[in-house]
């Protein structure tokens, strides 16, 4: 019976609907009295309803407004330290590693616009009609907001300004459009030019008191504005080599390549750039490059021969073995490094069979080992080894960083793992499916600062000799665990979705389970489990916000428990949590934008 | 094995002889069932269900809907257990063996009723992926003869498209051409023009004359009976999970020998 019901929602998306060949009815247009009367006073109880509303957002409004332009506020608090809420401790004179850091991502940011196209069309009077809106939001404001006279006056003038040039752009003919991104551009580039020439500082608006500026012209410094220019350079510019490559690049390698360096980027920043460790050469040519010579070399050849369509049970038994070694290296005294490249050698040789294939084939997968190899000895050296940069306390980032860095690595690896907990929940091998049931409910009975403070008090005190776990990485780990399952979830939802029909044809032409699995039913699963995944992404990446319980110096903590602290600014939690909840506000809207975009892009293929 | 870019220089309307003529006493069994049966918890779907089928043989199974033509078509390459019973597949037996389940899966195709292409897959792909993956054919070698298969049954411009965008019959024809890529040896039908507009039937009917005509051997689990009389060399009638009847076309409609046959027929031919 599962099968019929599966059939009847195939049925449905495989038809394409027949579309009449007739033009979509035009959108109505109702002069603005009629649409007012159509829309909020259509009878006696909507226009009660109407004005009572009205009133409650305006008496909001003015509260709202009042708080932001009380004279007590000190929104320089935020201004001020920002270099304090975005990287805490980091060393100023060894800023030029973070700025480098922000431009990569700049850049990444701008090829990824140009690849995946991202932005639309506006037509321009529409441009003007929010210019409009813009112009009347100014003037109510004005008129509601605690202003002296001369305040408001100049305000005003702000809105008339708004509200005549945002006539003028909507009169323009409807024909002419212009990008959404370089109106974004537009804005940035304002905000920048805006860094040189207005005095940003202290402000008195308010009604009783002379209003006199505080803050002379070139306020901000050059540390600050030139650095923020050359950013908005940097992304318009990559943002063209993004143009550029699009159109000669083939899209399926430039996306490929684009999604890899959005993993492999912020570790490579963070341990090589921002951290800077001092290899030891002497070590590294003597021991370190070796061990990885040996398992590169013999561990392509190994997994060559397996990937050989001719190698059969041989090969598998040889790829346990190989798992039995990993397992048996971390009973032994042995380097970190190699017991790592053991494990991981051996998923790539139990994953063999599956990919194997003609030559070509072959060559490629030993390659991606290759590769794998350099990079994780690469990494595990570099963690350990001291860094160059002098930081005091406890880890060489945090505020915004922290929080960025940790939600990054929180997802790097509780998508595979719950990945994988989803398929041996979904298994028909019962002892996968029970352990993978057993830790999924575990960790969801278990709230998540619970997890964080074990993490971060008891796991370092486990820890075999001669081991040693910075709290942020515990943290870390126990986040990525508690956040997999319920990744797992998400991910059984969508597996659990693809119908059994697509599971028997895959069957019919021959796929073993495992090509089944990862050819068929991840693609379409992961597919389904779009939504829930982004809701979770975003979830994951606000929720850290709970590492200021077990006292790491993130976002949060910066905000509420620094800042405020200062002489100068004196209890302005208010302030800097207004401002960071912003901060979270477009960090969390964009994902969420960019997740529309995606699961429209993907239904396409679909269809 | 089976040359199938034989078929579109048969053409559909050159096998003027009636199938049931030829004579495959001699060719080699492609498929042997004995006394096989099998069971949905306390519910018998096959009871001692016993046929061989030659190479080169078209066989069509007919039964009411429910009489168990699915349940064995399906046993053939253990999509479904039997629990009792033999099945031997071009020599190899089917056992828990998942080696031989392997085997008999990469020589026999199979066409389902709702296509089960995969959606997610460009059509191209949806016929070359097992050959890459199962066959370790290289790709290009493989997506090179997607293409010419996806010419052979007739909508090669489709190739770059999804599944989805595809009417019904085309996306049986690409099934068809997904099954064929694996270059099996016997290929199962289950009622492959069942879920299609009438005006879709011929064209997908067309393509599978054309594959018996090259000589395949096949199964064909359908209700169109204009097909059955044609391409048919037997026709085996089920009821209630039990061959009821077998016979030549000739035989089966002029003058079955059964009661229940000719009840069928009296309904499905009114
Ligand atoms: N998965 C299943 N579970 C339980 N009963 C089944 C299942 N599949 C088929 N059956 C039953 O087995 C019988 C034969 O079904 P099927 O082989 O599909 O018949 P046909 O294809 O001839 O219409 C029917 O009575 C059907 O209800
Ligand atoms: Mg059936």
């Amino acid at each position: 019976m599962s099968e019929f019901a599966g059939a009847g929602a195939e049925i449905g998306s495989f038809y394409p609907m027949s579309r009449p060949d007739t033009t979509p009815p035009v959108e109505e247009h109702l002069p603005p009295r009629e649409w007012l009367k159509k829309n909020l006073f259509s009878n006696v109880a909507n226009s009660i309803l109407t004005v009572l509303s009205s009133l409650l957002i305006l008496v909001m409004l003015r509260g709202l407004l009042g708080f932001i332009f009380n004279p007590l506020r000190q929104w320089n608090a935020t201004a001020v330290n920002l270099r304090l809420l975005m990287t805490h401790a980091y060393p100023a004179d060894q800023y030029i590693r973070v700025w480098f850091s922000v431009a990569a991502f700049l850049i990444l940011t701008g090829l990824s616009l140009a690849v995946w196209r991202a932005g639309s069309r506006i037509p321009v009077p529409d441009v003007g009609k929010r210019v409009i809106a813009l112009g009347v939001f100014v003037t109510l404001a004005t008129l509601l907001a605690p202003f002296s006279t001369s305040a408001r006056l100049s305000w005003l003038a702000v809105a008339v300004f708004l509200l005549v040039s945002g006539v003028a752009v909507s009169r323009t003919s409807k024909d002419r459009s212009v990008s959404s991104l370089s109106l974004l551009v537009g804005a940035c580039g304002l905000a920048a030019l805006s860094l040189w020439v207005i005095p940003y500082g202290h402000h008195s608006f308010i009604i009783d008191r002379t209003p006199k500026i505080l803050a002379e012209p070139g306020t901000v410094d050059l540390t600050t504005k030139l650095p923020w220019t050359l950013m908005l350079l940097i992304a318009v510019a990559a943002y063209g080599a993004g143009l550029f490559l699009r159109d000669r690049v083939p899209a399926k390698v430039a996306r490929t390549s684009l999604v890899l360096a959005w993993m492999v980027t912020p570790i490579l920043l963070l341990f090589l750039v921002l951290r800077d460790p001092d290899f030891d050469m002497g070590h590294v040519l003597s021991t370190d490059i070796p061990i990885f010579l040996v398992f590169a070399v013999l561990g392509s050849a190994l997994l060559f021969w397996l990937t050989n369509p001719e190698t059969g049970e041989v090969g598998r038994m040889v790829a346990v073995t190989v798992l039995f070694l990993a397992f048996g290296s971390f009973l032994t005294p042995m380097r970190m490094i190699i017991r790592i490249l053991m494990l991981l050698l051996a998923m790539f040789a139990l994953a063999g069979p599956t990919f194997s294939g003609d030559r070509e084939t072959r060559h490629r997968y030993a390659a991606v080992w290759t590769g794998v190899a350099i990079f994780v000895s690469w990494l595990v050296t570099a963690i350990n080894t001291p860094s160059t940069v002098p930081v005091p306390g406890q880890f060489f980032l945090g505020g915004f960083s922290m929080t960025l860095m940790v939600a990054f690595f929180t997802l790097l690896v509780s998508f595979p793992l719950g990945v994988m907990l989803a398929l041996a929940r979904t298994s028909s091998m019962p002892i996968f499916r029970l352990l993978a049931t057993w830790f999924i409910e575990f960790v969801r009975g278990v709230p998540l600062i619970t997890i964080l403070i074990f993490f971060s008090v008891m796991v370092p005190l486990f820890l075999p000799d001669g081991m040693s776990l910075s709290e942020v990485a515990a943290v870390t780990i126990g986040y990525a665990l508690f956040a997999s399952a319920y990744l797992a979830e998400n991910v059984r939802g969508g597996i659990q979705s693809v119908t059994r029909g697509q599971h028997e044809a895959a069957e019919a032409v021959g796929m073993t389970t495992s090509q089944k699995t990862v050819f068929i039913v991840l693609p379409q699963a992961l597919r389904v489990a779009i939504p829930p995944l982004v809701g979770q992404v975003i979830g994951t990446f606000k929720e850290t916000s709970l590492l200021v319980i077990i006292g790491l110096f993130d976002l949060l903590f910066v905000a509420k428990a620094i800042i405020p602290n200062q002489t100068e600014f004196m209890g302005s939690t208010r302030e800097n949590l207004m401002v960071i909840s912003l901060i979270y506000w477009v960090i969390s809207y964009s994902m969420s934008k960019a997740s529309q975009r995606l699961e429209q892009r993907v239904g396409l293929g679909e269809q | 094995m089976t040359d199938v870019t034989d078929v579109t220089e048969t053409g559909a309307d050159s096998g003027g002889v009636a199938r049931s003529d030829r004579d495959l006493s001699n060719a080699a069994d492609m498929i042997i069932c004995e006394d096989i049966s099998k069971w949905y918890g306390d519910f018998q779907a096959l009871e001692g269900v016993s046929a061989t089928i030659k190479e080169q043989e078209v066989v069509v199974v007919l039964g009411p809907s429910g009489s168990g033509k699915s349940t064995w078509i399906r046993c053939i390459n253990r999509l479904e257990e039997h629990q009792e019973g033999r099945i031997v597949v071009d020599g190899v037996e089917l056992t828990n063996d998942l080696r031989n389940i392997e085997k008999v899966r990469s020589e026999v195709g199979m066409v389902f009723q709702q296509f089960n292409l995969f959606p997610h897959l460009k059509v191209r792909d949806n016929v070359s992926l097992a050959p890459i993956w199962v066959r370790k054919k290289p790709k290009a070698e493989a997506e090179e003869q997607a293409q010419a298969l996806l010419e052979l049954v007739g909508i090669p411009e489709q190739a770059d498209k999804h599944p989805g965008q595809l009417s019904g019959g085309q996306q049986q024809r690409v099934a068809i051409a997904r099954a064929l890529a694996m270059e099996p040896k016997i290929m199962l039908f289950d009622e492959p023009t069942s879920a299609l507009d009438p005006e879709m039937i011929k064209e997908v009917l067309d393509v599978m004359k054309n594959l018996a005509l090259s000589g395949m051997t096949m199964m064909v689990v359908t209700h169109e009976m204009g097909f059955a009389k044609e391409v048919a060399d037997r026709i085996i009638f089920m009821e209630e999970g039990q061959i009821v009847e077998v016979g030549t076309p000739e035989h089966f409609f002029t003058n079955p020998t059964e009661d229940r046959t000719k009840l069928f027929l009296s309904q499905i031919l009114a």
